[in-house]
Formats: C-alpha cells, sequence, structure tokens
C-alpha cells in the first residue's frame, strides 16, 4: 500500500498528477480574476476553503501516514487560534509575536494530546480525541478569564506589513494560498523523509519495527506533533480570516466540518483535502439558497462518499479505472488485473490501521 | 458531612442516567467491536419521542417504554442500512454513524425547535420527597432514576449471565467466528443487540428527559459522557459500564460544587489518570 512497493508509474499515472496540480496551482492563482464577484468569493470561498483544507490535511497526514484518525486536529487549531486571540486581544501584541505563541500553544497542545492518546490505537484514539476535543470545547465556553467564554475574543485585526497589507482582500488571499502550499510541500517532504518512511513502517508492523531498535511510542508522538504543528498553522489563518474567536471554533460541528472535508477528499490524500474544502464551502454557501437543512444535506453527503467511495474524491479516479478495468477483462483472468484498484478504494480508511 | 452526602446522593443519581445511556454502548461495542457515535442521538431522540408520548398519553411509562421501541426500530434500519455491510470496519461504522449523528441533530432541532423541554411526570411525583437519614427530604424523582437504572442494570446482568440467548452472546463476544460455526446466525444476534443498546439510549433519553432539560446540543454532551464512562470502565463490559458512570456522576457532581469551572476538566482527568494506569480500563480486558 505504501509508496515504496508502489509499481513504477507509467505514460499517464506519471505526468497526470503533476498536469493536475500544476492546473489546480493555476486555477488557485487565477482565482480572483475568474470569480464575478471576488469580495464574496474570496473570503468565503477561497480562504475559507484553504484553511479548512490545511487542518484536514493534518487529519489526513496522520491517518494516511501513522494511522491514527484524530478529532482533535480542530482542537489544536482552536488552541493556536486562541494563542493568537489571547495575545492580540488580551495583551495587544504584534501579530507577528501573537502568531509565534499561537503556533507554540497549537504544537504543545498537540504533544500533550499525544502524550495521553498515544498509548491507544485505532478506534479507542478516535474517541479519545474525540472527548479531549469536546472537553476543551467546554472549558473555553466557560473559562471567562482566559478565554471570554461565549462571546470570545475580538476583533483580531489583520497585520498590514508594509510591503504587504492583509486587510486587501486580495493580498490576503494569496498570502493565505502561499501558507497552504507549504504546507503541503512539507506534508509531502515529511511523508518521503526517513522520518515518513519510519512512521509508515510503525504503522505497517510496530512489533518489527520495535524490534528493530525504534521507539515506536516516540514517532508516532513526533508524528502527532508534526500534524499539530500543520493544524496550528491552519488555526493562524482561521483566526485572521473570522476576525475574531470563540467557541464555535472548537465545537463539535466544526470537527465535524474537518472530518467531512478529510473523508469527501479523500483520508489517503494529502491534496484531496482542498477538494473536499471546496465542495464543504460551496454546500454550506449556496446550499441555504436551496433549503434550510444544510447540515442534513452535508451529512448525507458524508455518509454516501463512506458507502460508495471511501476513498473520497482523490480516490474517484482509481475506482473508475478499476471498474473499466473489470468490464474490460474476462472473468478468468480478472484478479490479475490491478486488484489493488478498488481494493485500496475499499480499505482506504482503514489502510493505516495499526496491527 | 451532610453536604457531602447529599452531592454523593446527587451523584449517584446522575450516575444512574449516565449507566443507562453507557450501558447500550458498551453492550454494543462488546459484541460488535464497532462504536456508534449516534449514540447521544438515541439519547435525545428517545427523549423527544418519549416527551410527545407521555404528553399526548399524560403516561409517563408508555412514554419511557415507547421511547425505547422506536428507538430501537430506528436502531434496527441503522444497522441494517449503513452497518451490518462494513462490519469489519470499526472505523467506517463510527464515521457512518457520525454522519447520522449530524443529520440526527439536524433534524430534531427542525421538528422540536430550539427550546427545553422535559418529560412531564404526574404532579405529585415530580414535587414528592422522601426522609433520609443524615440528608433530609430528597426528591423522590431522582431516587426512582437511580432505581430504574440499578433494576436495568441487574436485568441486563442477569440476562447477559443467567439466559441461554446471553450465553451466545458471551460466546460471540469471544469469537463470533467460532459461534457461527456451532450454528448460531451471528449476524441475528449483532442484530438484536444492536437494537437492545439503541432502546437502551432511547429509554434513557427518557428517563434523563425526566429530570434534565432536553435540547439540542445534548446528544453530543451525553455521547461525550458515554465515550467517558465506557473508557474509564472498560469497553463491553456491563460491570464496568457501572462503576464507570459512578465515578464519572460522582466527580463531575462534587467539581461541580467544589470547582465549578472545572467539572469537565476533572472529569476528563478521571479519564486519563485510568488510562496511564489501565489504558484498556477499569473492567476492560486487554485487546
Amino acid at each position: 500500500m505504501s509508496e515504496l512497493f508502489a509499481p513504477k508509474r507509467t505514460g499517464v499515472a506519471r505526468w497526470l498528477p503533476w498536469a493536475l496540480g500544476g492546473a489546480v496551482i493555476l486555477v488557485a492563482v487565477l482565482f480572483p480574476f475568474l470569480v464575478d464577484r471576488p469580495r464574496f468569493w474570496l473570503p468565503n470561498i477561497g480562504v475559507r476553503t484553504i484553511w479548512l483544507g490545511i487542518i484536514a490535511m493534518s487529519l489526513v497526514f496522520l491517518n494516511r501516514y501513522v494511522g491514527l484518525l484524530s478529532l482533535a486536529q480542530v482542537t489544536v487549531a482552536g488552541v493556536s487560534a486562541y494563542g493568537v486571540g489571547v495575545m492580540m486581544v488580551t495583551f495587544e501584541q504584534p501579530f507577528v509575536l501573537a502568531a509565534l505563541v499561537g503556533l507554540v500553544a497549537g504544537t504543545l497542545a498537540g504533544f500533550l494530546i499525544a502524550l495521553i492518546a498515544a498509548r491507544t490505537k485505532a478506534i479507542y484514539f478516535l474517541m479519545i480525541t474525540l472527548a479531549i476535543g469536546q472537553v476543551f470545547y467546554s472549558w473555553a465556553s466557560q473559562a471567562i478569564e482566559v478565554t471570554n467564554a461565549r462571546r470570545g475574543l475580538a476583533p483580531v485585526l489583520k497585520p498590514d506589513f508594509g510591503f504587504l497589507n492583509l486587510n486587501d482582500i486580495t493580498s490576503f488571499y494569496y498570502f493565505v494560498l502561499v501558507i497552504g502550499i507549504l504546507c503541503y510541500v512539507l506534508c509531502r517532504y515529511a511523508a518521503s523523509s526517513t522520518f515518513g518512511l519510519t512512521l509508515q513502517g510503525v504503522r505497517d508492523s510496530p512489533d518489527r519495527m520495535r524490534a528493530l531498535g525504534y521507539n515506536v511510542n516516540a514517532y508516532r508522538i513526533a508524528a502527532t506533533t508534526f500534524a499539530a504543528f500543520i493544524a496550528s498553522v491552519g488555526g493562524i489563518v482561521l483566526v485572521l480570516d473570522r476576525a475574531q474567536v470563540d467557541p464555535d471554533v472548537v465545537s463539535l460541528g466544526s470537527t465535524l466540518d474537518v472530518l467531512v472535508v478529510a473523508v469527501i477528499g479523500g483520508v489517503g490524500s494529502l491534496g484531496g483535502v482542498f477538494a473536499g474544502a471546496l465542495v464543504l464551502t460551496l454546500l454550506s454557501n449556496f446550499a441555504q439558497n436551496l433549503t434550510d437543512r444544510y447540515m442534513t444535506l452535508t451529512g448525507l453527503v458524508f455518509i454516501i462518499v463512506l458507502l460508495f467511495a471511501p476513498a473520497g474524491l482523490a480516490g474517484i479516479g482509481k475506482q473508475v479505472k478499476g471498474l473499466i478495468a473489470r468490464r474490460r477483462t474476462p472473468r478468468h483472468d480478472a484478479p490479475q488485473q490491478d486488484p489493488s484498484a478498488d481494493q485500496s478504494a475499499e480499505h482506504a480508511i482503514t489502510e493505516g490501521k495499526q496491527q | 458531612m451532610d453536604q457531602f452526602l447529599l452531592i454523593a446522593l446527587n451523584g449517584l443519581t446522575l450516575a444512574g442516567v449516565y449507566f443507562l445511556v453507557a450501558s447500550g454502548l458498551t453492550l454494543i461495542f462488546g459484541l460488535m467491536r464497532v462504536i456508534t457515535m449516534a449514540h447521544g442521538t438515541s439519547y435525545l431522540l428517545g427523549g423527544y419521542l418519549g416527551y410527545v408520548i407521555a404528553r399526548e398519553t399524560g403516561n409517563w411509562f408508555l412514554g419511557a417504554i415507547g421511547g425505547a421501541i422506536l428507538v430501537g426500530l430506528l436502531g434496527l434500519l441503522i444497522h441494517q442500512v449503513l452497518i451490518r455491510r462494513f462490519q469489519d470496519d470499526d472505523m467506517r461504522v463510527a464515521l457512518i454513524t457520525l454522519g447520522v449523528s449530524l443529520i440526527g441533530t439536524d433534524l430534531m432541532l427542525a421538528v422540536f425547535g430550539g427550546t427545553a423541554t422535559q418529560v412531564p411526570v404526574p404532579g405529585d411525583v415530580q414535587v414528592a420527597s422522601v426522609s433520609i437519614p443524615f440528608i433530609g427530604p430528597y426528591p423522590l424523582l431522582r431516587l426512582l432514576v437511580l432505581l430504574i437504572a440499578v433494576v436495568v442494570g441487574v436485568a441486563l446482568t442477569l440476562f447477559i449471565t443467567r439466559t441461554r440467548f446471553g450465553s451466545v452472546v458471551r460466546a460471540g463476544v469471544d469469537d463470533s467466528q467460532m459461534t457461527a460455526a456451532t450454528g448460531v446466525n451471528v449476524r441475528v444476534v449483532f442484530a438484536i443487540i444492536f437494537v437492545l443498546g439503541s432502546a437502551l439510549a432511547g429509554l434513557a433519553g427518557v428517563v434523563g428527559g425526566t429530570l434534565f432539560p432536553l435540547l439540542p446540543g445534548q446528544d453530543g454532551v451525553y455521547l461525550l459522557y458515554s465515550l467517558v464512562v465506557v473508557i474509564v470502565g472498560g469497553m463491553g463490559s456491563i460491570t464496568g459500564a457501572a462503576i464507570g458512570a459512578v465515578l464519572v456522576g460522582l466527580v463531575s457532581q462534587f467539581s461541580l460544587v467544589y470547582a465549578p469551572t472545572y467539572s469537565l476538566v476533572l472529569t476528563f482527568a478521571l479519564m486519563v489518570v485510568v488510562l496511564a494506569v489501565r489504558p484498556q480500563g477499569i473492567m476492560g480486558r486487554a485487546v
């Protein structure tokens, strides 16, 4: 399943990802000029898609390379957002310092969560991270002296760096886009480094890795901390976009939003999350014209994806290819026809489940 | 001292509600190895249904039974349509049921609105109190809730340990494949247990909705509490759920009095301590 053992890609399969990635970046760069009302599209669709994508990407990274499905990534992003909020609103510090504090706070929170939760596996990890997230939500909506309870911390003003004024929506969009791309590159780099390969080893066979002398738990904690850093970056973009931070940022609803993004985009694909995030932001902005029951619609889409395309949008191409291949080839040699195609889609969620 | 006992008793009655919710969850997990994240939704839906039935008929017991049966039937539908195919894929079941809870929350908000409601009981039961040594008058209603929880707990334990069906369930817990090989239709057993677990959540909703308000968001709260209870008590053990519920109930009531802001944080600290000492929970078996 891991890329290590994947057969050498040939022809279309080799250049398609690059072409697709290039096209996506091109569209993203031209986005402000492609839409009719940039003042609506840039913040509501563009920026929101990117920060949802960044947070969901940290979830996907953990799921794909460590085999842990964490529901606390939104909480980590929320800790980071609260860090920025406290520094800028309560202590009136400049943005750069606040962002640093936010990053450190979020990453540290992720580290602590990992210390507690890394002892557990699979479904337990899911439950414990969900519980941790809900506890933080409850604390954030009550601790009036730190988080200003339900009213939240406001206003978190976008900074003006002189050469770059983030209050200008187009500049802000490009600033966020660059951050999003950097996060993606960082995740890809981490995944292909020795560290990432070790993580996949730990995921596939913790016992063998232990026998080889690796400290399995330490690797899990390190990976969770790294993912927390990515989520914290997302949290900083989030707080700039919303201009405030309140308990809704870390509510169960937000947790589910990010999970929906990850699942629709594909829990095995780092890039797919942005497609998932786009689907969710479009749904949330336009479904309200059609129906009041936007949440129900989101839930239905979520379940349908889980039932029929468990590898998400990123896996649909493979699934279709698998279907066509099965149609074309006669029954008797069907097993030789790339059986991994639809199988990997089927097991996308549990692909990384620890043994 | 009086106050201490009063808080302890409050904690125990609260534990009664927690036990009712969590017992369904732990029963389902124990046999099927899947977690249903729609459990809080079952709780809230049961409460609302019980409220409607009790209001229309004026009979609390009809409300309780009706809520439990209807939620059980819904559980059967969810199990047959969404869960059965992915029996061996616990992660996907957890995610699908999270989707169900998302839809459930939204639809219940649409149907029952955002205002708090409470399951009605006859007026004289509502205000009646019993005198308890050292504590003084104590609401009868809360004691009745505790009684219901104890009765359900004992009945469940007897059902699992003393009946033929219970022994099939225990065999299924130990090794569902071997059980199937001996001629037991494990799929039917799974379905029955899922219905029973859902119905327990529905019953818990009616019982809990009699003591506490039913309102949007409670589904998430009770999902969280039942998760914490089964993590602390040990997944799959009825006794564990009882121990976990008592611990969580006591900790949350005492902290509400002595450190109100940190009530949930302390409950959570309890979970961390248990996980640090016994990752599988107090009564859980090592996995």
